[in-house]
């Protein structure tokens, strides 16, 4: 049965949804659209002939490659880190003494921070001559800037992923404390009632819930990194160019005829966000369905 | 079943008060120590390598403020932010409320549809509404930014209708209706009532959301568009700290402000639960 005859026999609420799920994918179908057709020659800067030769070029392209892998490694770093504060936080201070409060209100703060002011910090406190290297110097263990590792424009990305962990670790914060808040009790009571100790309860219990819970959460922070331009631009090494200033570059390249190259690599970086914009809903899914 | 008995009857498994004591004060460095710093390069002077604080101070930053170019952007940013707010806010709730009526593989075709542009890198989402702006003659102004802006806003802001009325009581329209209400009436006397709380938060929400935008208003305001977070990034570029670290902390404030106002009006929420 085609999808068309199913929505027939479906009502108009089915219909208004996905209108209104339409209407807001049209955007970004539009710009994979547009993508697309300037990737095959067809529109964009230097549009001629319809030819795969814009899509060859890229693809063959070592920078291409390599600025993915770094993209990737960053996102995967940085997302890796922020889980790990995230849970630390919500595990240690579970609690409702004003120490937990505390403790959880400040694992929040970076939350609202601007992604743009979150690279300004990341260059103000991990640069050569930032905070870290002036407090070390305080205690003796450098005597110039040059002497502490470079974690802007690092080749690794360490920088840029240790500001995006900071800052991301706070949205998953926020979920894994109402998860542990709301879902764990019932099942962690019954577990001690029947004997098991605390790092038992929580390798069976508290950790499974959490981790199924955030799973979700953890892709979108995966995603938001990869995607990430300010901060990239502001901490992230020339060579490789991450993904999102690899599609800047090829967009003002002063050859004309590569421009259109831009869009061969947004649409890599477009297609990341749509597996994991699947994959977050397939392990919400999982997790909460959304019928009430 | 309280937080007060899962304090007491389970307290954290293994690590004792010292490592709850070390990640306290790792906590109060990396989340209180940024801004303080933002705050003191904004007031620094004479601020020397390896010198821990400066050695001299001023507000000469500050005061440059209303005649420098981070005042106008200010105002930029703050007038896009409070309008993409308010119209985010009027189209997502009807968008949320539709994908809330989906049932099965439908809802969540409409879950994924609302999150594509929330997840849509900024700068590939931009370059394509760079091009459909420019060929309506909005490339490069305000009002394009704006567009812009209300892609995610709007995105966002759906989720969050889509989970307000995922808790909403349906029975409560059906009732209006049954009792004779138009449409009209059942917006304005029930359902709008009901949802004031969810409507402030979506409101600073979708505020916020432009308020950060920084690869949008660059790609679709082609740099003719002054908002506050292209002035930051300038200053951070030029090496001008003190200025970039004044517009760092007014890019701040709302959104601390912000989140604090929606936590607290999250407590008040009105939307009675099905």
């Amino acid at each position: 049965m085609s999808i068309f005859m199913r929505l027939r026999r479906g009502s108009d609420a089915d219909l208004m949804g996905l209108g209104a799920g339409l209407v807001l994918a049209t955007p970004v179908l539009v710009g994979i659209g547009y993508a697309a057709a300037a990737s095959l020659g067809v529109a964009g800067p230097g549009a001629s002939e319809a030819g795969v030769e814009r899509i060859e070029r890229v693809l063959t392209e070592s920078a291409t490659w390599r600025g993915l892998g770094l993209t990737l490694w960053v996102a995967a770093l940085a997302t890796a880190l922020a889980t790990a504060g995230a849970v630390l936080v919500a595990v240690l201070f579970r609690g409702v003494g004003w120490l937990d409060r505390v403790a959880r209100g400040l694992a929040v703060l970076p939350l609202p921070v601007p992604h743009l002011v979150a690279g300004a910090l990341g260059v103000w406190v991990l640069g050569q001559s930032g905070e870290i290297s002036r407090v070390l110097a305080a205690v003796g263990a450098v005597r110039m800037p040059a002497e502490v590792p470079a974690l802007v424009y690092d080749r690794w990305g360490l920088g840029l992923a240790l500001t995006m962990a900071w800052k991301e670790s706070a949205f998953l914060a926020v979920i894994a404390t109402a998860l542990l808040a709301t879902r764990s009790l019932d099942v962690e009571e019954a577990a001690r009632t029947l004997g098991a100790g605390p790092v038992h309860t929580f390798v069976r219990i508290t950790w499974p819930i959490l981790w199924r819970g955030l799973l979700p959460a953890v892709i979108a922070v995966f995603v938001f990194v990869a995607g990430s331009y300010e901060a990239a631009m502001l901490l992230a090494p020339s060579d490789p160019l991450l993904l999102p200033l690899l599609v800047a570059d090829r967009a003002s390249d002063p050859d004309l005829g590569r421009r259109g190259d831009a869009y061969v690599v947004s649409l890599l970086l477009l297609g990341i966000a749509v597996l994991a914009v699947v994959a977050h809903e397939w392990t919400r899914a999982r997790w909460e369905p959304l019928d009430p | 079943m309280t937080g007060s008995r899962a304090a007491t009857a389970f307290p954290p498994p293994g690590p004792g008060r010292v490592v709850r004591g070390v990640l306290l004060v790792v906590l109060v460095a990396t989340s209180l120590g940024p801004l303080v710093l933002l705050a003191i390069w904004s007031i620094s002077g004479r601020w020397l390598y390896p010198s821990l604080l400066p050695t001299e101070y001023s507000a000469a930053s500050w005061r440059a403020l209303g005649t420098e170019s981070l005042g106008p952007a200010l105002v930029t940013s703050g007038a896009l932010a409070v309008v993409a707010g308010l119209v985010g806010c009027m189209l997502a709730l009807p968008l949320g409320r539709a994908l809330a009526r989906l049932r099965g593989w439908r809802r969540h075709v409409g879950a994924v549809a609302a999150f594509l542009p929330v997840a849509a890198p900024p700068l590939a989402l931009g370059t394509g509404l760079q091009v459909v702006l420019l060929s309506v003659g909005l490339g490069g102004t305000a009002t394009g930014v704006l567009l812009a802006h209300l892609v995610p806003a709007v995105g966002y802001l759906s989720l969050f209708f889509l989970g307000t009325f995922t808790l909403f009581d349906a029975r409560v329209e059906a009732e209006a209706r049954t009792l004779g209400a138009t449409p009209w009436q059942m917006w304005r006397h029930v359902l709008l009532p009901m949802l004031r709380g969810p409507i402030a938060e979506a409101v600073a929400l979708g505020f916020l959301i432009s308020w950060g935008q920084f690869a949008l208003t660059l790609v679709v305001g082609g740099g003719a568009v002054r908002a506050l977070p292209l002035e930051v990034f300038s200053l951070v570029r030029a090496g001008q700290d003190r200025a970039a670290a004044v517009g760092a902390l007014l890019l701040v404030v709302p959104p601390v402000v912000g989140l604090a106002a929606l936590r607290w009006a999250a407590r008040r929420t009105t939307v009675a639960p099905a």
